[in-house]
C-alpha cells in the first residue's frame, strides 16, 4: 500500500492553511532567514555586491517593501473587489502628509502617529467608497481619475499642512518602536545604518499587511468579495451587502495605502505633491497588474518589479554605454534621457505583460508549478 | 454681463476642443469598447506634426494641418493593428523599423533616409513573418480583456510622451499658426481670431462627423458594430475596416485639436497632452457612446472651466486655491453621475446576471 502524495488534503481547512506543504514551509524558513540577515549580509557577497552596483541597493528594497504595502491594498480593491481604481497614490499621500503633520508639529510617538495615518486613510477611503456603489467599470475608472486632480489640488493648496508646491520634510516623526528606535538602531552592540533598519521596520510590515489580506482574502469576507468582484448583482441576490463590501474594500486598501504613506514620508524624509500624483497612480496599478491581480505573492513581486527597475536602468546606464541612450558614459548625445528610457521601458512593460501574460508574474509562476506539479504528465 | 459673455465666449472655444478630442474617444469607444488613453499621445503627434510641415518645412499652415491630420490618422491605425488586436507580423515589421530608425539616427544618419531604410527593413520583416505565419499556421489575434486595454493604451501614452520631446525638444516652440495674437472688438467683447478660428474648425469637423456617421456607408457600418458586433459581422461588415476608420478618426480629430491648443497664445510644449485629462469629465458627461453627448459635454465643461476662472476672484474663492477651475470640472462631473450614472446621454449598461 503505497504513501498518499505528500500534497493531498483532506479537509477543507487544509486547503486554506497558509504554509501547508512542505515546500511552502521551507519557503517560510527562507523567508524569516532573509528577512533577518539580508541588511547584515548585504555587503558581504558577491552577488549583492554585483547587484548593488547594477543598482539594487538597500534603498531601493526599502523602497519597494512600502511599494508593496500598498500594492497589497489597490489589489484588495482592484484584484478581489473589481473595482478600479487610479487614485490609490491619493491615500498615500493623505499617509504621509499626516505623518508630517503628526509627527513634527504634534510630536506624536510612532505607535500613535502610524495607527492614525491608517484611520484617517480608511476615513478618507469610507467617504470615497459609496461612488461605487453608483458607477462601474469604466465610469469609476474616470471619477478615479478624477480623485487624483482634487487630491493633487488639495495638497497642492492647504499650503498650512502640506507646504503646498514645495512639500514638507517629515524627519522629525519619531520612529521608536518600544526599545528600538530605528533611526539610531544599536543591537548586540552593532550600529545599524538608517537603511538597515528600515529594512527591519517596513518589511515587518509588508509580513503583517501580506498576513491581514491573505487573511480576509481566504475567510469569509474574502469570498464576499470576490463574488463581488464576478457578478455583483449575483452578489446581491444572495445575500452580499453590496454597500457594506464595496465600501469596506476601498476603506480598509486605503488604510493600508496610508499606512504606506506614512512608512514612505519617514523613508524619503520630505515630501511633495509629485509624490502623490498621476505617474504614481498609474505604477500602482502596474505593480498590480505586472504582479498579478487578484494574489497576495503577485502584489509583493509587482512591488520588486516596479520598484527596482528604474534603478536597475539607472544603474546599466551609468556603467554600460547603452546606443542611443545619453547617460554618463555616453554623454549627452543620445536620442534618450534616461529617465525618458524609464518611461518607455516601463511603458512598454506594461503593453507587453498584458499582451502575452495577462496573469503577470503570479500566472507564470503558476505555470511552472502547475507544470512540475504534473510532471511527468505536463502537457 | 460683459464678462459673462466674454466668458462664455472663451468657454465655448475651449469647450470646442475638449469637445473634439472627446468625439475622439467616443468614436474608438463606440466601435471597440475601449478607452483610448493614448489619445493624448496623438494630440501631441498632430500638433507637432503641424509644427514640423509649417515650421520646419515652410508649408502653408493649413495644407501642414490637413497632412498632419492624415499622418495622425495614420499613426493611430497602426497603434491599433499592432497594439490592440496583436498581429504578429505587423508588429515585428513595426519594431524592425523603430529599432532601425533609432540606431541609424543615432549613428549619424539624418531622419529621412533613416526612416525610409528602416521602412525597407520593416516590410521585408513583415513578408519573411507573414511567410513564418502561413507555414505555422498562428495567424490568430488575441482578444484582451477591457481593464487591460486601458492599461495598454497608457503605455503607449508613455512611449509616445517621450518619444516626441525626445525628436522636437523640450522647449516650448511657436506653431507660426496666421492667427497670431489678433483679435477684433465688438462690443465691449475681445473675439481672438484664434478662439474663432477653433470654434469654426473644430464645428466643421463635428458637422463632418456627424455627415459621415448619418449618410454614408462606412457610417452606418460604424453605428452597427456599435449596437452589436456580431450581427454586424453577420451582415458582412468587416470589423478590421470599422476599427480601422474609428481609429483614423480619433487620430485625425486629434491632430485638429492639438494644433489649435498649441496655436495663438499657447506654447506648444510636450506637456499639451494634459488637456485630454480635462476633456475627460466632458466625456463621462456626455456618456461615453454618444457624439452628441461628447459636444454637449465638452462645451459644459469648457464653459464652467473659463466661469469658474473668471469669477473666482470676483466671488472671493481665492481660498478655493490657484487652479480651483480645473478641479471644478471634475466635481461638476460628479454631481451630474450621481443623478445620471451613465452619463447626459450615454447608454444605459444592461447587466444580465
Amino acid at each position: 500500500m503505497s504513501r498518499p502524495w505528500k500534497d493531498l488534503k483532506v479537509r477543507y481547512q487544509d486547503d486554506l492553511r497558509l504554509f501547508g506543504s512542505p515546500t511552502l514551509r521551507a519557503g517560510l524558513v527562507v523567508m524569516v532567514f532573509a528577512y533577518l540577515f539580508i541588511p547584515v549580509w548585504w555587503e558581504t557577497f558577491a552577488v549583492t555586491r554585483l547587484v548593488e552596483g547594477w543598482g539594487l541597493t538597500m534603498t531601493t528594497l526599502n523602497y519597494a517593501g512600502i511599494f508593496a504595502i500598498g500594492a497589497l491594498g489597490l489589489n484588495l480593491l482592484t484584484g478581489y473587489t473589481g473595482q478600479v481604481s487610479l487614485g490609490h497614490s491619493v491615500f498615500i499621500g493623505v499617509g504621509a502628509y499626516f505623518t508630517a503633520y503628526a509627527g513634527a508639529t504634534w510630536g506624536l510617538p510612532f505607535w500613535l502617529w502610524l495607527p492614525g495615518a491608517t484611520l484617517l486613510g480608511f476615513a478618507v477611503g469610507f467617504l470615497i467608497g459609496p461612488f461605487a456603489l453608483r458607477l462601474r467599470g469604466n465610469y469609476l475608472v474616470v471619477v478615479t481619475l478624477g480623485l487624483v486632480f482634487v487630491g493633487d489640488h488639495v495638497f497642492r493648496n492647504w499650503k498650512s499642512v502640506t507646504g503646498g508646491n514645495t512639500g514638507v520634510s517629515v524627519s522629525k516623526a519619531s520612529l521608536e518602536v518600544g526599545p528600538f528606535d530605528f533611526r539610531d538602531l544599536t543591537l548586540f552592540g552593532h550600529g545599524f545604518e538608517k537603511q538597515q533598519s528600515f529594512f527591519w521596520l517596513i518589511w515587518g510590515f509588508v509580513a503583517v499587511t501580506a498576513l491581514l489580506v491573505k487573511n480576509i482574502v481566504r475567510t469569509r469576507p474574502g469570498r464576499a468579495l470576490q463574488a463581488v468582484r464576478d457578478r455583483d448583482i449575483a452578489a446581491e441576490i444572495i445575500g452580499i451587502d453590496l454597500f457594506r463590501y464595496k465600501t469596506m474594500a476601498f476603506a480598509i486598501s486605503s488604510a493600508i495605502a496610508a499606512m504606506a504613506g506614512g512608512l514612505y514620508g519617514t523613508l524619503q524624509a520630505y515630501v511633495s505633491p509629485i509624490d502623490f500624483g498621476l505617474l504614481v497612480a498609474i505604477q500602482y496599478i502596474a505593480m498590480v497588474i505586472l504582479g498579478g491581480l487578484g494574489t497576495v505573492h503577485g502584489s509583493i513581486i509587482g512591488a520588486l518589479f516596479v520598484g527596482a527597475l528604474p534603478r536597475v536602468i539607472d544603474g546599466l546606464a551609468k556603467d554600460y554605454d547603452l546606443p542611443g541612450v545619453g547617460g554618463d558614459k555616453g554623454g549627452l548625445e543620445g536620442i534618450l534621457s534616461v529617465s525618458s528610457l524609464n518611461q518607455v521601458i516601463f511603458g512598454l512593460l506594461i503593453a507587453g505583460f498584458l499582451l502575452l501574460e495577462p496573469r503577470g508574474i503570479a500566472g507564470i509562476l503558476a505555470r511552472v508549478r502547475a507544470y512540475f506539479k504534473a510532471w511527468p504528465f505536463s502537457y | 454681463m460683459i464678462q459673462l459673455l466674454q466668458g462664455l465666449f472663451d468657454g465655448v472655444a475651449m469647450g470646442a476642443q475638449y469637445s473634439v478630442i472627446v468625439l475622439g474617444f467616443v468614436v474608438i469607444y463606440r466601435a471597440t469598447g475601449i478607452i483610448n488613453f493614448a489619445q493624448g499621445g496623438f494630440v501631441l503627434i498632430g500638433a507637432y506634426v503641424t509644427y514640423n510641415v509649417s515650421q520646419t518645412w515652410g508649408w502653408n499652415f493649413y495644407l501642414a494641418l490637413l497632412v498632419s491630420i492624415l499622418v495622425t490618422a495614420g499613426v493611430s491605425m497602426v497603434v491599433q493593428r499592432i497594439l490592440l488586436q496583436w498581429v504578429l507580423r505587423e508588429t515585428v515589421g513595426v519594431a524592425l523599423l523603430l529599432v532601425l530608425w533609432a540606431v541609424l539616427y543615432f549613428n549619424g544618419w539624418g531622419h529621412v533616409p533613416a526612416v525610409a531604410t528602416a521602412a525597407v527593413v520593416g516590410l521585408i520583416g513583415y513578408g519573411v513573418t507573414r511567410r513564418i505565419e502561413q507555414h505555422l499556421g498562428t495567424g490568430q489575434t488575441k482578444e484582451l480583456p477591457v481593464f487591460g486595454s486601458i492599461m495598454v493604451t497608457i503605455g503607449l501614452l508613455f512611449v509616445i510622451k517621450q518619444i516626441v520631446p525626445s525628436i522636437w525638444g523640450f522647449s516650448e516652440l511657436n506653431m507660426g499658426d496666421p492667427w497670431g495674437l489678433n483679435v477684433t472688438k465688438v462690443g465691449g467683447l475681445v473675439l481672438s481670431h484664434a478662439k474663432l478660428w477653433t470654434i469654426g474648425l473644430m464645428a466643421a469637423a463635428l458637422v463632418a462627423f456627424f455627415a459621415v456617421n448619418r449618410y454614408t456607408k462606412i457610417g452606418v457600418a460604424m453605428r452597427a458594430t456599435h449596437f452589436d458586433h456580431e450581427a454586424a459581422v453577420a451582415q458582412g461588415i468587416s470589423l478590421r475596416v470599422v476599427f480601422a476608420v474609428a481609429f483614423g478618426i480619433a487620430g485625425g480629430v486629434a491632430a485638429l485639436a492639438g494644433t489649435t491648443a498649441g496655436a495663438g497664445i499657447a506654447q506648444l510644449t510636450p506637456n499639451l497632452d494634459l488637456v485630454v485629462f480635462f476633456a475627460f469629465p466632458a466625456m463621462i458627461l456626455g456618456g461615453f457612446d454618444s457624439p452628441g453627448g461628447a459636444v454637449l459635454g465638452g462645451v459644459i465643461i469648457g464653459i464652467v472651466q473659463n466661469l469658474t476662472k473668471v469669477y473666482q476672484p470676483e466671488w472671493d474663492l481665492q481660498w478655493l486655491g490657484v487652479g480651483f477651475d480645473r478641479v471644478a470640472v471634475y466635481i461638476v462631473m460628479l454631481l451630474v453621475l450621481m443623478v445620471r450614472p451613465y452619463g447626459l446621454f450615454g447608454t444605459k449598461e444592461v447587466h444580465r446576471v
